[in-house]
């Protein structure tokens, strides 16, 4: 962690008393709060493909958010330089949410609106979550690509079906200020390492393709041998099952979901609902939930900040308010919605850390971070023996979730029947599909194996952010089950 | 100010760019300028919600060095950083692998003919009129939160934005191509979310967009959006079975789109496409035929250029359930022997079948009986199989008339199998979608519930 402020004031070529000068001209209007966010991130990739990194290389983005909040209103605008003529070309684009002239004779405009509480929070450095032992900005590219050809050559070598492989390694580095009308002043450099493997399998005729991929806030010390070992190991596992599967019978049945990746059904089909701004507007299905039982007891969900070197991870949010773990549902209870500053002024509780934003040209909003939900007390396997004819999940993927209704519906990569209490036929190419508060209710079972999936989750929620998800073994009753 | 969107400067940066990496020692050289303003205003329940304007630019540097690839794009248009990036640029792209397959497009190949960037009618003038109080003005009249309500429900939200936006883009190699595209575009979207009076809640969204204000429909949205809400009321598990599959033309690309992506040579040179091998074979019924009308003027998605300079052309892509055309830019040409096309469908058409001036009303009464997809939730489809499985929204219908909403109902098969069932495509496709897909019917499909 670059723990200088300094460093990002010379980097963004401004002053403290040019911040300060910048948030009286976003409040000249009259709006009641403003924050500046500037953001300088450098992304990289190489791209293995045919057995070799061929392809690569890098992007630039460099710039400052400035946000201004009338009551619930946001006026939201951005420069890509920060000379003083484009900030406050931007200051006074945002501030117009404020401005009664440029709304004047608009029915409906709330400027006369009693400003929100905002929170105050504390100074830098808030924790040391990701600390990036080597930038990949310095690194040569010469010292990434063996990595690539290491994964290449051990995926091949451990499965005679592999006939394509596609490697990529990513990176991203951004350096981020932030400074708002309380006068806090945040900064850090957030780093991002991703390897994504995609591998096409033959077999008389027949192709399965599969990926895998890891994704940790850290630098360059990531590839270890370690990581290259387990992302070729998982690249081939299960792909006999793979060939073998076939659609099931559809129907209504019992699901177990595996740990781990399975922790994108909580995300989609809850987290989302979860999220304060559907809430404020009324149209999530848990906006008159609060403090009331929405599961079973025993049943405890988590968005969480403060996983170390996790892809979700953050020390401050994108508001500049600390990283924290927030417990969403609390043994059953409804206990917190995942809050920015607007919507935790419209609620009048301290905001949670979740204002996030993809980048300095989006203003922040409540999002994500490491969702999943905590271990409980049964042994997976007896979950398993529990179900005399379900299906039993493993990998999901292209999950949607409609946040009014709750209604989910989710693609099954990989599963398995079950069968009397064993795992039999592998299964592919089928939806899951449900309701989200009908899902959690339905939950019977929850396994001592809690696991977060260190995959490349990335939740699109208006705007892409890094997040992870996971989850124990656990059985629903019943979901509709597409098949044949 | 319409050829001015990129100024004179900043196209000269492009060039300069080129030039400089040139010199650093790459051997070809493609960059394109890109820049972009939108304003935005979004409103709550009629009311207004968030205002936001954005200005992007960007530089993107594609570089050949001694028979290396790779490629660069920066947002900061600072002529003096502009040397060090390059340098950074040239470096990693000399550590990379060599790769025989990377060139730029022939010259016989490219675009000629978009010199100015509005050749195609896509730009309105009417732009440079928008202030903050139109924009403001436009957005709040299509509003009709609190005008309306029903007995069965109650209005939560009207959650929408209004935007408009202006892209300029400008494309140059080494190899004298010059290539510009501006384009407008005026949006609304809204979402409406009503509550019945068991609690249950119901969100619909609908949008209109076009490259002329003129043409935009906004006050039409607020309305259609709510309609379609109501719509939805009270749905019922159906029944599994095989039965007749009509999709409204607002998601009919749901069917389409892999297909296009199946064409595609990355696909086929990955081994990773149901239709390998399908190139001048009829694999679809007669029923289909999908064109690129990728250069008509005034409407959205038109192009003249790919982005690697390469002239568009209409033409058939699949002809009477004949494939025509596979999508294949330079680089796949070099690595499958695959004669060189067009990167990607630029303007996909669906054409009528079996004859002109059907809609979802008379192909609904074609069908007879069956499910109305209106919506897709979730799902996939594997491109090296063409199996898929989604979960739809939208009614059960008999005798031509719609019964009642669906819920929880996925539908499940396979692509050649489910068009070798077409029964029709109509003629109604929304012009404001950049794939133009009708209603389409399908015979003998499997859903579950």
């Amino acid at each position: 962690m670059i723990n200088d402020k300094s460093f990002y004031l010379d980097l963004f070529s401004v002053t403290e008393n040019d911040l300060q000068q910048l948030l009286e001209e976003s409040l000249r209007s009259g709006g009641d709060y403003a924050d500046l966010y500037f953001e300088n991130t450098s992304c990289s990739d190489l791209l293995l493909r045919d057995g070799e990194v061929s392809s690569g290389g890098f992007n630039i983005d460099f710039g400052v958010g400035i946000r201004v909040l009338k009551g619930e209103k946001t006026g939201y605008a951005y420069a890509e330089s920060t000379d003083r003529a484009s900030m406050l070309s931007a200051a006074r684009a945002a501030a117009l949410i404020a401005d009664r002239n440029a709304s004047a004779g608009c029915v409906g405009t709330r400027a006369d609106e009693a400003s929100v509480p905002k929170y105050k929070g504390r100074p830098n450095p808030a924790a040391d979550r990701y600390p990036m032992l080597q930038d990949w900005r310095t690194c040569e590219t010469s010292r990434l690509v063996p990595f690539l050809d290491r994964l290449h050559k051990d995926i091949c070598a451990r499965d005679a079906r592999v006939i394509k492989v596609i490697a990529m390694l990513s990176s991203q580095v951004t350096d981020l200020l932030m400074y708002n009308s309380f006068g806090e002043l945040k900064y850090e450099t957030r780093p991002l390492g991703s390897v994504s493997i995609s591998v096409v399998f033959q077999q008389d005729g027949q192709v399965e393709t599969k990926s895998v991929s890891r994704s940790f806030r850290a630098g360059v010390e990531m590839l270890s041998d370690g990581l290259a070992e387990e992302l070729a190991a998982k690249a081939v596992q299960g792909i006999d099952d793979r060939f073998a599967a076939r659609r099931p019978k559809g129907g209504k049945m019992p699901v177990v979901m595996g740990a781990g990746a399975s922790g994108i059904l909580l995300h989609e089909a809850m987290g989302h609902a979860f999220e304060a701004d559907f809430n404020r507007k009324g149209q999530s299905v848990f906006s008159d939930k609060m403090g009331r039982r929405i599961c079973p007891e025993g049943i405890t969900i988590v968005d969480d900040a403060t996983i170390h070197g996790n892809r979700g991870a953050l020390n401050f949010d994108d508001e500049g308010v600390p990283g924290q773990r927030t417990v969403l549902v609390e043994d059953g209870i409804l206990a917190s919605y995942m809050h920015d500053r607007i919507s935790a002024g419209y609620y009048d509780v301290k905001p949670t850390g979740n204002g996030r934003r993809e980048s300095f040209r989006y203003n922040p909003i409540p999002r994500m971070r490491a969702t999943y939900m905590e271990g409980g007390q049964a042994d997976p396997k007896d979950i398993i023996a529990s179900v005399r004819k379900g299906i039993y999940v493993d990998q999901f993927s292209n999950g949607q979730v409609k946040i009014g209704e709750g209604d989910f519906t989710f693609f099954v990569q990989s599963g398995f029947l079950i069968e009397n209490g064993r795992l039999t036929a592998p299964v592919k190419d089928i939806n899951v599909i449900g309701n989200g508060p009908e899902a959690l209710a339905d939950i019977v079972a929850v396994g001592n194996d809690p696991t977060v999936d260190d995959g490349t989750w990335t939740c699109g929620k208006e705007q892409s952010v890094p997040v992870s998800c996971g989850i124990p073994t656990v059985l629903i009753k019943k979901l509709t089950v597409g098949g044949e | 100010m319409g050829n001015e969107i990129l100024t004179r400067e900043e196209r000269d940066l492009a060039l300069k760019c080129m030039e400089l990496a040139l010199a650093k020692g790459a051997e070809k050289v493609r960059v394109t300028a890109y820049k972009s303003i939108m304003d935005l205003v979004g409103t709550l329940n009629g009311e207004v919600d968030k205002v936001t304007h954005c200005l992007d630019r960007s530089l993107s540097v594609s570089l050949f060095v001694d028979g290396r690839y790779g490629t660069f794009s920066t947002n900061r248009f600072e002529e003096k950083g502009l040397d060090a990036f390059l340098d950074q640029a040239v470096s990693l792209t000399r550590m990379l692998a060599p790769d025989p397959c990377r060139d730029l497009p022939d010259p016989e190949r490219t675009a000629k003919d978009a010199v100015t960037g509005t050749e195609l009618n896509l730009y309105d003038d009417y732009y440079e009129r928008m202030t903050p109080e139109l924009r403001l003005r436009l957005a709040l009249d299509a509003s009709i939160f609190g005008k309306r309500n029903g007995e069965r429900w109650t209005l939560v939200s009207e959650e929408a934005e209004y935007s408009d936006s202006v892209f300029d883009t400008f494309l140059v190699d080494s190899q004298g191509l010059r290539c510009r595209h501006i384009e407008t575009a005026f949006e609304y979207g809204v979402e409406m979310t009503i509550i019945d009076r068991k609690g249950n809640k119901y969100s619909k969204y609908w949008w209109d967009g076009t490259p002329m204000l003129k043409d935009l429909d906004i006050n039409a949205c607020c309305p259609k959006a709510l309609d379609l809400a109501v719509e939805m009321l009270d749905p019922k598990r159906h029944r599994n079975g095989r039965t007749n599959l009509v999709i409204d033309t607002e998601c009919a690309s749901k069917v389409v789109s892999p297909l296009l992506r199946a064409l595609n040579a990355y696909a086929i040179q990955q081994n990773n496409s149901f239709l390998m091998d399908s190139a001048g074979k009829q694999v679809f019924p007669e029923g289909l035929t999908i064109l690129d009308c990728c250069r008509n003027p005034g409407e959205t998605g038109s192009r003249y250029f790919d982005t690697e300079g390469v002239a568009t052309r209409p033409m058939p892509i699949i002809d009477k359930g004949t494939v025509c055309q596979y999508f294949v830019n330079t680089y796949m040409a070099g690595k499958t022997g695959l004669a060189p096309t067009i990167e990607d469908a630029i303007r996909p058409k669906v054409l009528p079948w079996p004859r002109k001036g059907l809609g979802r009303k008379e192909i609904l009464e074609l069908c007879g009986e069956g499910i109305l997809v209106t919506g897709f939730n979730g799902g996939n489809s594997n491109s090296a199989t063409g199996n898929f499985s989604y979960g739809i929204e939208g009614f059960a219908f008999k005798d031509g008339r719609i019964t009642h909403p669906i819920r929880d109902m996925v539908v499940t098969g396979n692509f050649l199998d489910l068009w070798s069932h077409l029964i029709a495509c109509g003629d109604d496709a929304r012009v404001c979608l950049s794939k133009l897909v009708p209603t389409l019917a399908f015979s003998q499909v499997d859903f579950s519930a």
